[in-house]
């Protein structure tokens, strides 16, 4: 029996089959709602992210009118002078976002576990209690979104069950498979090509749904190498299952049994493994309760307060060589206030030490889960999907990456305008803006 | 009855293969309680650690200006909990850390879950995942096997023949596989009991009996379900294939897509939107820092009068301490307002939930099966009040001592001894007793007695007459 003909047979029997027919639609009704949760996601990013952006530009229309109307600062607060650096900046720190990728329609990865946006002044940090993910349910989170990379790891497998679990094991069970052998030469190939014939309905589809999606975020305006990319790996993923899939299907026998072998093979790919895993890692990399960053954020912040003038200061210009050669710096009258506000300074650099051995334990702990790929391929193609749709751990570090270049650069502006002794007009204002939040996404 | 069920079980010790999965999948459910017991030690070593540490660094405070103190704050951390052996719920992505400090109500930070790359979908290998997701398809299998043998092979008939009614037999097979599900069930509590040895109270035995009645019906349902098609349905392949695709609808479909559906139908506000919301409100109380305060100077006013004197300085006491304690008292009905209305979202959402365990039983089994192991969201919010109500009395301690401990208004350099420091209690937390929690769990509970009754409904009246189809 030639390919086609296999093909042309195997049509027939899937169109005339309910069963499959169900289980596809089922599948594309799951990939849509899949997709439906990614787009609905993307844009309430995307709305919280432009509802903040103009608050904060209201916010800052009221600062600027400070400068306009020659006051220091709001009535309520008698103590605050934009026209220093230090209320200046402060003023003109704004908030730091990650922007969702237009891929996230496809998947959420782990989007809801970190926040995205974040108001970075120079006593923040990458870990401060505003960088908790979004207001959501608990247990919603623990089970996960329903999105379109779920449907791909674990429903493409079932669907494939269903279209597979009869193909050999009925001919088996009605004694019908050495017809089967004369008819196609061998039984391996005539598998085989049943195997690729669902193989490429399921790719067809899993393009449709993809390229329906696409058009909710505007995916193929943007980054279509991304697209390609996420396409590639459900490729990937599906072949490999078909590859187990076959293999059980070759060498078994019955349909009962061959569905019992290949449910077993999905339940130990997809929950045992990864599960293990998991558990294998909380044990060996406990949560990090973080009490380093708590010394740097309470205990050492506060020692900063009690250190003698002259060890503060010689911190101060390691950190600032230029200070030496600074206005404030001979001026006994202001050099008090200069090293007060300055302490932010010496703060981000504690906390910044204290960041350290906090994030080698996490990169210990991707490179432990990493290592398990070889043998637990779901975990992998899950971070693979979410590298693609940026919804990956790294991308969130990246995030908080950006905001501790953010910190730094706010602190170290202020310093030096403190110490240079500089007044805060609007213009000045202005370019502080520029200069701290040219790139706030 | 009694025969057929020993003849199953016969036949079920006679079949390798089966016999042979069940012992694995045993095996892999008390390597699980082990790993989970080890995890919970390290855990427990690593909070306890923690949580001295930061004690220490309080009761070491020498001297220091209470409301200082009150900034300085302590931290409290979120205490490992032994019944997350069983099942973890929510507790790998609700935080672990939580300041406690004045002004402010933090949230808890730093969960497992945002310390790692995605590592398991359906979490880590606790009982939980092969009790939810492994073993109802081993005993679907079973179920569908021992019915699928009997018809393969005419048994069926011959023993009708012999005066037994078909519901009576698959009512008996139901009962022979129940049975044995619940030895594996027992053979898993008795493990976990073995390591928890040191831990056992009536509150644990209490949750651990009502763990084993929710899982032990969940399986009747599945088995009885299963013995119904099996029976009811001529070709075996789809009555297999039904049997399985109810049970991914159950377990993997129908849960995924109710609990994203009800954040829609029960919205929850954005962070952002809901700090506003709060500082908003919280701007209308006093400014416990702000002396100038229109609201500050009217209680300023009242406690000049009530002590009959004219200004501050006359005031025996230190008005500072009773301004930030009344922007507390302030903060904290802005606190349970919003945090109020939040949790009244999250119960309206659990609700909504629960009632999906009408159209299927997997639900209903999941959330008994986290409040019974204490690691449902119900838990968390609990834990998290108790730390509030901590937090009140922590600061309102550290407000009395800055108005009532002997400084006078204004004098920000008055500091408080180390007793003091030392006296302030820590936060202790009292574990949630099953029974004050028990009505949240009632109508998962009942809804799996429903379901075991439909199931046994359908076996009775629905496998009367498959001999003859």
């Amino acid at each position: 029996m030639k390919i086609l003909m296999i093909l042309k047979f195997e049509w027939i029997h899937f169109i005339r089959n309910p069963f499959k027919l169900i289980a596809i639609l089922l599948f594309m009704l799951a990939a849509a709602y899949g997709i439906n949760n990614g787009s609905k996601l993307y844009h309430k990013q995307i709305d919280e992210i432009d509802r903040i952006t103009t608050q904060s530009s209201e916010d800052l229309e009221s600062v600027i009118a400070y400068y306009d109307n020659n006051q220091k600062g709001p009535e309520s607060r008698p103590w605050v002078d934009v026209t220093t650096p230090f209320w200046a900046i402060w003023y003109a720190s704004q908030y730091s976002f990650k922007e969702p990728s237009k891929l996230m329609v496809y998947g959420i990865g782990q989007a809801e576990q970190y926040g995205y946006y974040k108001k970075v002044t120079m006593w923040s940090s990458p870990y401060d209690a505003d960088m908790a993910e979004e207001i959501a349910n608990p247990e919603r989170l623990n089970s996960g979104q329903l999105d379109f990379t779920f449907v791909i790891l674990f429903l493409m497998p079932l669907l494939l069950i269903i279209c597979l679990y009869n193909i050999k094991g009925t001919e088996y069970d009605r004694g019908i498979l050495s017809l089967i052998k004369i008819q196609s030469g061998t039984i391996k190939s005539w598998v085989w090509t049943r195997l690729l014939f669902y193989a490429l309905i399921i790719i067809i589809v899993n393009f449709i749904l993809l390229l329906i999606g696409g058009t909710l975020t505007d995916v193929f305006s943007s980054d279509m190498s991304a697209f390609w990319l996420y396409w590639l790996w459900i490729n990937v993923y599906l072949f490999i299952w078909v590859i187990g899939f076959g293999l059980i299907i070759q060498y078994g026998q019955s349909s009962v049994s061959n569905t019992l072998k290949m449910i077993g093979l999905w339940l130990l790919l997809g929950f045992i493994i990864p599960g293990s895993v998991h558990q294998w890692i909380s044990t060996s990399y406990p949560t990090n309760l973080m009490t380093d960053f708590i010394d740097s954020q309470r205990d050492e912040r506060n020692e900063l307060y009690d250190l003698p003038d002259e060890i503060f200061q010689q911190k101060l210009n390691e950190q600032f060589p230029d200070i030496l050669n600074s206005v404030v710096i001979n001026d006994s009258l202001k050099i008090g206030n200069a090293r007060n506000r300055s302490a932010s300074a010496l703060a981000n650099e504690l906390t910044k030490a204290s960041i350290v051995p906090i994030e080698d334990s996490f990169k210990a702990k991707n490179k432990a889960i990493s290592a398990t790929y070889w043998f637990n391929p779901v975990t992998f193609f899950q971070n693979r999907f979410n590298q693609t749709t940026k919804t990956h751990f790294d991308d969130y570090q990246i995030f908080r990456n950006n905001i501790q270049t953010r910190i730094d650069r706010q602190v170290e502006l202020m310093v030096m305008d403190i110490w240079n002794d500089e007044t805060v007009d609007k213009n000045r204002f202005l370019n502080y803006l520029e200069e701290l939040n040219g790139n706030t996404k | 009855m009694k025969r057929i069920i020993i003849n199953e079980w016969r036949l079920l010790y006679r079949n390798k293969t089966q016999f042979g999965i069940m012992c694995g999948f045993m095996i892999v459910v008390i390597v699980a309680i082990f790993l989970s017991h080890k995890q919970y030690n390290v855990q427990y070593d690593s909070f306890n650690s923690a949580k001295n540490e930061l004690r220490a660094q309080w009761e070491n405070i020498d001297a220091m200006n209470p409301h200082s103190a009150a900034h300085y704050g302590t931290y409290v951390f979120k205490p490992a909990n032994l019944l997350t052996h069983l099942d973890e719920g929510v507790n790998s992505i609700t935080g672990n850390v939580l300041r406690v400090e004045g002004h402010v109500q933090n949230e808890m930070v730093h969960s497992e879950a945002s310390q790692m790359m995605f590592t398991s979908k359906f979490g880590k290998l606790k009982a939980s995942l092969i009790f939810q997701y492994i073993i109802p398809l081993l005993l679907i299998f079973s179920a569908f096997a021992s019915v699928y043998s009997e018809k393969q092979n005419d048994r069926l008939k011959l023993i009708v023949l012999q005066g037994i009614s078909p519901n009576r037999i698959m009512f008996s097979k139901a009962l022979a596989i129940w049975l044995y599900s619940n030895i594996l069930l027992i053979i898993t509590l008795l493990v976990y009991l073995i390591f928890s040895t040191s831990n056992l109270s009536s509150d644990l035995l209490l949750r651990l009996v009502l763990f084993f009645v929710s899982y032990s019906l969940y399986y009747f349902i599945i088995i009885g379900l299963t013995i119904f098609l099996s029976a009811r349905i001529n070709k075996t392949a789809i009555a297999l294939t039904s049997m399985i695709g109810i049970w991914m609808l159950w377990t993997v479909f129908i849960p995924s897509m109710v609990l994203s559906s009800v954040e829609d139908w029960h919205p929850l506000p954005s962070r952002n939107a809901f700090k506003s919301a709060m500082s908003e409100d919280r701007s209308k109380g006093i400014d416990g820092h702000n002396p100038s305060d229109e609201r500050g100077k009217a209680l300023e006013t009242k406690v000049l009068s009530e002590y009959g004197v004219d200004s501050l300085s006359q005031l025996p006491i230190n008005f500072d301490g009773i301004r930030m304690q009344e922007d507390e008292e302030y903060g904290n009905l802005v606190w349970d307002k919003h945090f109020g209305n939040l949790n009244d979202i999250l119960q309206d959402q659990k609700n909504t939930v629960q009632y999906f365990g009408i159209i299927n039983p997997f639900t209903s089994l999941q959330n008994a099966s986290i409040g019974l192991a204490g690691s449902d969201n119900l838990h968390h919010q609990m834990f998290l009040r108790q730390v509030e109500d901590y937090r009140r009395v922590f600061i309102k301690a550290l407000n009395d001592e800055h108005a009532y401990g002997g400084s006078k208004t204004g004098d920000w350099g008055w500091k408080a001894n180390n007793d003091f420091f030392k006296s302030v209690a820590d936060f202790d937390y009292q574990p949630i007793m099953f029974k004050t929690v028990l009505k949240h769990y009632l109508l998962d509970i009942c809804l799996l007695i429903l379901w075991t009754g439909i199931v046994i409904v359908l076996i009775i009246f629905g496998t009367n007459k498959i001999a003859m189809t």
